[in-house]
């Protein structure tokens, strides 16, 4: 078989009648896959401009700066882009959305 | 006369004028006689001359001339000439009386002669009568003419005076006939002697002096005008009526053209030759609209059979010659329009059955006639910018609408056929253009692409097709995908191609991610994996795909799915990932039929397959159980490798109890077996779905731009809303009316807007 054969553990065969002497009939050799990453929110859209936090703000976009726009989660579980957040915070340090007090949980990278 | 006695410098004592007019007027004669001259008795006639002007004039010398003098110039007294003035006037008219009598009665060349030769000795003589005159000119003439006398002129302007009395009006109409009728000769193609007309033209000419000058200087075309042009004018034009009603009874249009081009050089040429300048807009003006303008129709009538028959020459020919008519261009514009509209029509019909399906020919019939007419515009048309407006409206038109698109009944088949062609292109395959080829052809795509009304159907259809290209990694240059993307940004802007940018980004950075896992793991204590793993991230909301159905991933990829999952959230804060097994691929290698075959495999295909590592035939509700595929996702899977004979079935209709086996016997001459092939319908659904798409997309676009606009407006009139609708997404659609009247209903009804009470049609933004 194979010769990586012997660092790869024998694939745990559910219904355990390996049925050739030499090994499995099929062999897994190579695996392309193919993922999508998105942010881990509850709610697609930033509710400060409207725009899909994927995407990047109406700010970033006509500046042209794609990558740097990130988003940041609040302790209250609510994520914004991180630059609509920043400029909210200026006028009202609460969560738009359940008017907790805002505290950054965590920022995507 | 206080000053009487001063002494004069060159004579002692007064000089009268009969003391040297006989003198004076020998040698006049001598001057007008044509004869040579000592530089010696120039000096003389000249020395008389100035004597005469410079001596004081004893009150007795001539008593009736002196009280004329006093009552018409009581200041001017020292300055005399009136005498002289008057004695050369009447030599001049009287030569010229001795030579008239030799002209009378002649006409033709004769007249022509004798006029020609009698202006050139008559006028070298004036000139230097002239300069004898020439103290006399200085000051007699210039005083009186500065005191309003506006009859006295310079002995020069005074010859030509004379002889315009005396010559020219007995004979101008002679010499006009003549010079007309050499010229007519010259016409019909008979060489003729040109010095003949130009002594003429040059002799009117001369003659026009200013009435109100001393000077001959400052011509005044009058005479010239008068006398010969005007006549000249009328006569051109009875000869080229003539000439071309005649010409045209006897020849093709295409002739008449070549006749005409070489007929208004010639003019042009004449004029050059032998007459005045000025002549030449008005003669040239006078023959186009004799030649030319009377015959545009005649010109629109074989302008279309030109066009068809490829006469590029005589399509130049005309069309330089018509451009010189004001307005004459317009009609053969449109004309050039409809022409060209019919055969881009024309032309796609002819392969109205294979371009449905067959985008290159779809695109070349379309480019065909695009390139053709361009050229034409160029060459022929001196790339007249009206005519490629022309060009360009007519293309719009059957780029957009033709047979193929109205055998599809879709408007918007057209930007799919490019964008599958753009996908030919890009695509790795076996007869790949080489770098210089392929960009051309792109640039090809990107003029046809220019006339593409839906730019959005374009824009889904492209993106679907390079994401596939990406993640398939079937794309042929990455330079050349850069490239295409970088045209586009240019014709649309940085929006409409910001999607692609990413898709063709998330390549980079995922090839920089399968490094750093690679490192991660060789760097890691755990066992190498024997299966060899590579994966592409991409950005959701930038790639046109949507996650598969769930299914339960065969155990032998578990380990390589969790350790990346690992990895990459070490790499990453708060992303989550979803996994397409639709696009993800492998390899497995087979070690139960008789040569080892690595079969290139869908992951689906892969987890059915891996069930066979258990037994030899499953059926087809146990394979559905243990891959938790959907039953019609299975279906295709386990019909794929039935056709490829991998598995086989006894059953014509696959149920949950059929049993499907493992096929033992499959051969295949290649060792490396791709059965990951896409299904023809399914392709073909594709399509369908994504123009389905672009109507649902359509719609949200109309709304967000009519939220736009009354946002800013306030209140708008239906149709004033209705054209910035259009007008905003021109560039990117032609959105039909009634959608945006229901679009204008959904916002409506979603409190967006409201009818303003009373006034029918305006709407009013609420906020």
């Amino acid at each position: 078989m194979a010769d990586g054969q012997s660092l790869e553990e024998p694939p745990k065969v559910k219904k355990a009648k390996g049925k050739t002497p030499t090994g499995p009939l099929f062999t897994l050799k190579k695996w392309n896959a193919v993922a999508m990453w998105s942010w881990d929110v509850e709610c697609d859209t930033c509710a400060i401009c409207r725009v899909q936090v994927m995407d990047a703000c109406l700010r970033c976009q006509s500046d042209k700066k794609q990558e740097e726009c990130i988003v940041v989660w609040g302790e209250c579980n609510h994520s914004f882009h991180n630059c609509c957040m920043q400029l909210w915070i200026k006028q009202n340090n609460r969560c738009p959305l359940c008017q907790q007090e805002w505290t950054v949980q965590r920022f995507g990278s | 006369m206080s000053v009487a006695r001063t002494p004069n410098l060159h004579s002692s004592k007064p000089v009268n004028l009969s003391d040297i007019w006989d003198d004076l007027e020998k040698g006049i004669f001598h001057v007008y006689s044509w004869q040579s001259m000592q530089k010696k008795r120039y000096m003389e006639l000249y020395t008389h001359v100035y004597n005469y002007c410079t001596s004081i004039h004893q009150p007795t010398s001539s008593a009736s001339i002196v009280k004329r003098r006093k009552t018409q110039t009581p200041s001017g007294a020292q300055f005399v000439g009136i005498e002289l003035y008057s004695k050369l006037k009447d030599f001049l008219t009287n030569h010229l009386e001795t030579i008239k009598p030799a002209g009378e009665g002649l006409s033709g060349e004769q007249v022509l002669i004798f006029y020609t030769e009698a202006w050139e000795g008559y006028q070298f003589s004036s000139r230097v009568l002239n300069g004898i005159c020439h103290y006399l000119n200085r000051h007699w003439v210039k005083r009186e003419h500065d005191e309003g006398k506006k009859d006295v002129h310079e002995i020069y302007s005074l010859s030509l005076l004379s002889w315009k009395k005396c010559i020219f009006q007995s004979l101008s109409k002679a010499v006009t006939n003549a010079v007309l009728e050499l010229i007519e000769r010259e016409r019909n193609g008979e060489t003729i002697n040109t010095r003949l007309i130009s002594g003429v033209v040059d002799c009117y000419v001369e003659l026009g002096i200013r009435p109100d000058s001393t000077q001959s200087k400052g011509q005044q075309l009058d005479v010239y005008k008068e006398y010969f042009e005007a006549e000249f004018l009328t006569h051109t034009e009875r000869y080229y009526i003539s000439e071309s009603a005649h010409f045209l009874e006897n020849n093709p249009v295409t002739e008449y053209l070549k006749k005409v081009e070489t007929r208004l050089l010639e003019e042009q040429k004449r004029v050059h030759t032998f007459l005045h300048e000025s002549t030449q807009d008005e003669l040239a003006s006078k023959c186009e609209h004799v030649l030319i303008e009377k015959y545009l129709e005649m010109f629109h009538s074989v302008f279309n059979s030109l066009l068809s028959q490829e006469k590029n020459e005589d399509l130049a020919r005309m069309y330089m010659l018509v451009s010189r008519v004001s307005n004459g261009l317009a009609q053969l514009k449109e004309l050039f329009e409809l022409h060209v509209y019919s055969q881009g029509m024309a032309s796609i019909e002819k392969c109205r059955d294979t371009a449905q399906n067959d985008p290159k020919v779809y695109v070349s019939a379309l480019l065909n006639t695009h390139t053709k007419y361009s050229n034409l515009v160029k060459e022929s048309f001196a790339g007249d910018s009206g005519f490629m407006t022309a060009l360009d409206k007519a293309c719009g038109r059957f780029v957009n609408v033709n047979a193929v698109t109205t055998a599809c009944n879709s408007s918007s088949k057209s930007p799919e056929l490019l964008a599958r062609h753009c996908d030919a292109l890009l695509k790795k395959s076996a007869k790949n253009p080489d770098e210089a080829e392929l960009d051309e052809a792109l640039q090809n795509v990107m003029i046809l692409f220019r006339y593409v009304e839906d730019k959005d159907v374009f824009q889904k259809f492209y993106s679907k097709m390079l994401a596939k290209r990406l993640v398939q990694q079937i794309s042929a240059s990455d330079d050349a995908e850069a490239s295409m993307i970088s045209k586009l940004k240019q014709a649309c802007g940085f929006e409409y191609t910001s999607k692609l940018q990413r898709m063709f980004q998330d390549m980079s950075l995922s090839k920089d991610l399968n490094d750093k896992f690679r490192q991660h793991l060789s760097a890691g204590d755990s066992a190498l994996d024997s299966v060899d793993f590579s994966i592409m991230v991409l950005s959701s909301g930038a790639w046109p795909f949507t996650q598969g159905p769930s299914f339960s991933l065969p155990l032998e990829l578990q380990r390589s799915y969790s350790r990346f999952i690992t990895f990459y959230t070490s790499q990453h804060n708060g992303r989550k990932l979803s996994w397409l097994y639709q696009l993800s691929r492998g390899e497995l290698v087979t070690s139960c039929f008789k040569s080892r075959y690595t079969l290139q495999t869908s992951t689906y295909q892969m987890a059915v397959l891996l069930q066979y590592n258990t037994s030899e035939s499953h059926t087809f509700g146990h394979l559905l159980e243990s891959t938790q595929l959907k039953e019609d996702t299975l279906v295709q899977v386990v019909a794929m490798l039935l056709k490829a004979k991998l598995l086989s079935c006894d059953d014509q209709n696959i149920t949950t109890e059929s049993v499907i086996n493992l096929f033992l016997g499959y051969k295949n001459k290649k060792l490396r077996v791709n059965i990951n092939v896409p299904v023809k319908s399914e392709q073909k659904q594709e399509h369908e779905i994504t123009h389905k798409n672009v109507e649902e997309d359509r719609k949200l676009l109309i709304q967000a731009a009519i939220v736009r606009i009354m946002k800013t407006r306030k209140e708008l009139k239906h149709q004033q809303l209705l054209a910035e609708v259009l007008h905003q997404l021109s560039s990117r659609f032609k959105p039909k009316v009634p959608v945006i009247k229901k679009c204008v209903d959904i916002l409506i009804e979603k409190e967006y807007l409201e009818r303003v009470d009373g006034q029918k049609d305006t709407y009013r933004y609420l906020a």
